[in-house]
């Protein structure tokens, strides 16, 4: 990276738990050796591939099926997303089509690289796309999502550089009946932004995006989530888990927007921090706006420690303290990984949750 | 088996446990009642390893190991089992996930090889049909839903399953209807009744000690046992009451 980066600061209320130090700093870093391959990133699962190293996508390593590797014009206005131009990627399925679950893979070695990527689903189509972050450096992703009618798309997720930075922008206009399910998991070493701006702007459209942020050493983690219903009878879920250990910072925005045409909208939120040290902390802010009157909006937000005498009941019968924590602890993110459609990748995604709780506990 | 002398415990800096001395042999079954408040849980929780309670004096000989110098898992893996008076609820982890872990932590700890899944299965349903507990109760999260008589059968289907040495069971009769009491009953002696295993039976009443004869009952009053003797003196006890008896 070389020149001035125009960051947020935390002086905007957006930006108040944000790390931007640490994004800059991985965006000066320098390049190093790769710690990790694209193969050992692959879940053994039938379907499209895509390897990006540094941004650029890589050939070699890649099948990509439907999706183009083009350049991507759409722009966007975020602060993070609109740095995301360029050349990217694009999933365009017409009317009715359905695709194998489509992996893509990014490895970074230090400094930064950014990726925009497009994905349009035609009516009633269906979709699946895995991502998986590792390496080094400050990776930067804008991704505009577009489902028409009818359409379903399944989108998950896994932050697992070693270290540096991973921004997540995602922008989706979700029509009518169409179904949008995001799943994020922090579980790297990196720290980390993921931000979401999901529309529900169909009649019946349902919008979910949530996860879990794991965090320990000094790591800053957070995600800001704003789900806006525009036409009545939506749905959405934002259910997020929030686990800090030794001086980290886990913090969880999320906010549901309800316009007055909106009437019949059901929101969940359900943001839940767990401290594992008393020296961790986890911000949380949940946030409704509702301007509809027949809605049913369900919002809980709450940070707490292991509870004491399960963690007492669990030791009696043989586990070890470390054990026990960690049981409790991976059932404490259970929820929000159970969001996961497919077994493969939902069992790909709690034994990276379990690594990351077999070296933090 | 179990050897306590001048036990001392307190809890957020209230002395509980007042000089308790107790000693079980292989073999036996221990009664301990008691009034309400009087330390009975309290010497449960200590005897599990409770890092909430602290030991202020006396010691505790378990298979002729020093138990108070141990973790409670390494009490646990040693054969000792406390069966709650209140069984914890923990939602997202199934009761098999549970005690299949638990079990082949025990037995490493002892050297010995991890059961496998279709193993474990197999013994954890052979011990749910013994105690009458649903099958499918097995798959659901630990206690999560259980009303209080299914939690106390899940926690004998635990004892079961992990077959220890020594058992405490702290109120384990009470919430159980007829039928469970029975069924109970008939499961300690199935599992504990043996001459290399030791039970300590907290109750408040006569009816389980009809499954379970103790050969000894004792009273615990204000921290410390006041009174011993044979199976008449739980009779005595529900006929004339805590006051009476120890006056
Ligand atoms: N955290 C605590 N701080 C202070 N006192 C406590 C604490 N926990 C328990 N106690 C007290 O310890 C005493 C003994 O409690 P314990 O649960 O051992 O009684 P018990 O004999 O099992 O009674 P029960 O028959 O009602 O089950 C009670 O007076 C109780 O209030
Ligand atoms: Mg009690």
């Amino acid at each position: 990276m070389t020149g001035t980066l125009d960051l947020p600061t935390k002086r905007q209320e957006a930006w108040k738990w944000s790390d931007m130090a640490a994004l800059e700093a991985a965006a000066r870093s320098d390049h190093t050796a790769p710690d990790v391959v694209p193969s050992a990133l692959f879940l053994d699962i039938e379907g499209p591939r895509l390897a990006f190293i540094d941004g650029v996508f890589d050939p070699t390593h890649s099948r990509p099926g439907p999706v183009q590797v083009t350049a991507i014009g759409e722009a966007s206005e975020h602060p993070l997303g609109r740095l995301a131009a360029g050349e990217g990627w694009r999933l365009s399925l017409d009317k009715g089509a359905a695709t194998e679950t489509i992996q893509i893979v990014h490895i970074g070695t230090g400094a930064d690289n950014h990726v925009p990527a497009r994905i349009e689903l035609g009516e009633d189509a269906t979709a699946s796309v895995v991502e998986s972050y590792a390496g080094t450096g400050w990776a930067n992703r804008l991704t505009q999502i577009s489902l028409a009618r009818g359409a379903r798309l399944m989108r998950s997720v896994r932050l697992m550089q070693s270290a540096g930075f991973v921004s997540i922008r995602d922008e989706a206009n979700v029509a009518e009946a169409a179904s949008l399910v995001s799943v994020f998991l922090g579980a790297g070493g990196m720290g980390s932004r993921i931000d979401g701006a999901i529309r529900a702007s169909g009649t019946g459209a349902y919008a979910e995006m949530g996860g879990a942020l794991l965090t320990r050493g000094e790591q800053r983690q957070e995600a800001a989530v704003v789900v806006d219903h525009a036409e009545p009878e939506g749905s959405s879920r934002q259910i997020w888990r929030a686990v800090a250990a030794d001086t980290s910072v886990a913090s969880l925005a999320a906010r549901v927007e309800v316009k007055r045409h909106a009437q019949k909208t059901d929101g969940e939120q359900s943001l839940r921090g767990l401290l594992l040290d008393r020296t961790a902390q986890v911000n949380l802010k949940p946030e409704l706006e509702i301007f509809a009157d027949d809605v049913k909006c369900a919002h809980g937000a709450t940070v707490g420690e292991l509870d004491k005498r399960a963690l007492f009941y669990l030791e009696s019968r043989g586990l070890s303290k470390g054990r026990a924590r960690a049981l409790l602890t991976r059932a404490f993110v259970g929820d929000a990984m159970d969001r996961i459609g497919e077994e493969a990748v939902r069992e790909a995604f709690a034994e990276d949750a379990g690594r990351w709780l077999e070296a933090a506990l | 088996m179990l050897k306590i002398e001048n036990l001392h415990a307190a809890i957020d800096g209230k002395e509980i446990l007042k000089g308790l001395n107790l000693e079980v042999a292989a073999g036996q079954v221990h009664a301990i009642m008691g009034p309400n408040g009087a330390g009975k849980s309290t010497l449960g929780y200590v005897l599990g390893g409770r890092p909430e309670y602290e030991v202020t004096d006396g010691s505790v000989t378990f298979a002729g190991e020093a138990l108070l110098d141990m973790e409670a898992h390494e009490r646990a893996a040693a054969g000792l089992f406390l069966g709650f008076q209140y069984p914890v609820e923990i939602p997202g982890i199934s009761n098999v996930q549970f005690l299949r872990e638990a079990l082949n932590a025990q037995r490493a700890s002892r050297g010995e090889g991890p059961l496998s899944g279709a193993e474990f299965l197999k013994l954890a349903r052979a011990q749910a049909d013994a105690l009458g507990m649903d099958q499918e109760m097995l798959k659901r999260p630990v206690n999560v839903g259980f009303s209080g008589g299914e939690k106390k059968r899940n926690e004998m289907v635990q004892m079961g399953i992990l077959d220890p040495k020594f058992a405490i069971l702290d109120e384990t009769d009470s919430g159980l209807d007829i039928d469970a009491l029975k069924a109970v009953g008939e499961g300690i002696n199935r599992i504990m009744r043996k001459p290399d295993k030791g039970v300590l039976l907290i109750t408040h009443y006569q009816r389980l000690l009809d499954y379970v004869e103790p050969d000894v009952v004792h009273v615990l009053v204000d921290g410390r046992i006041v009174r011993s003797g044979g199976p008449e003196l739980a009779v005595e006890l529900e006929r004339e009451g805590y006051a009476e008896v120890t006056a």
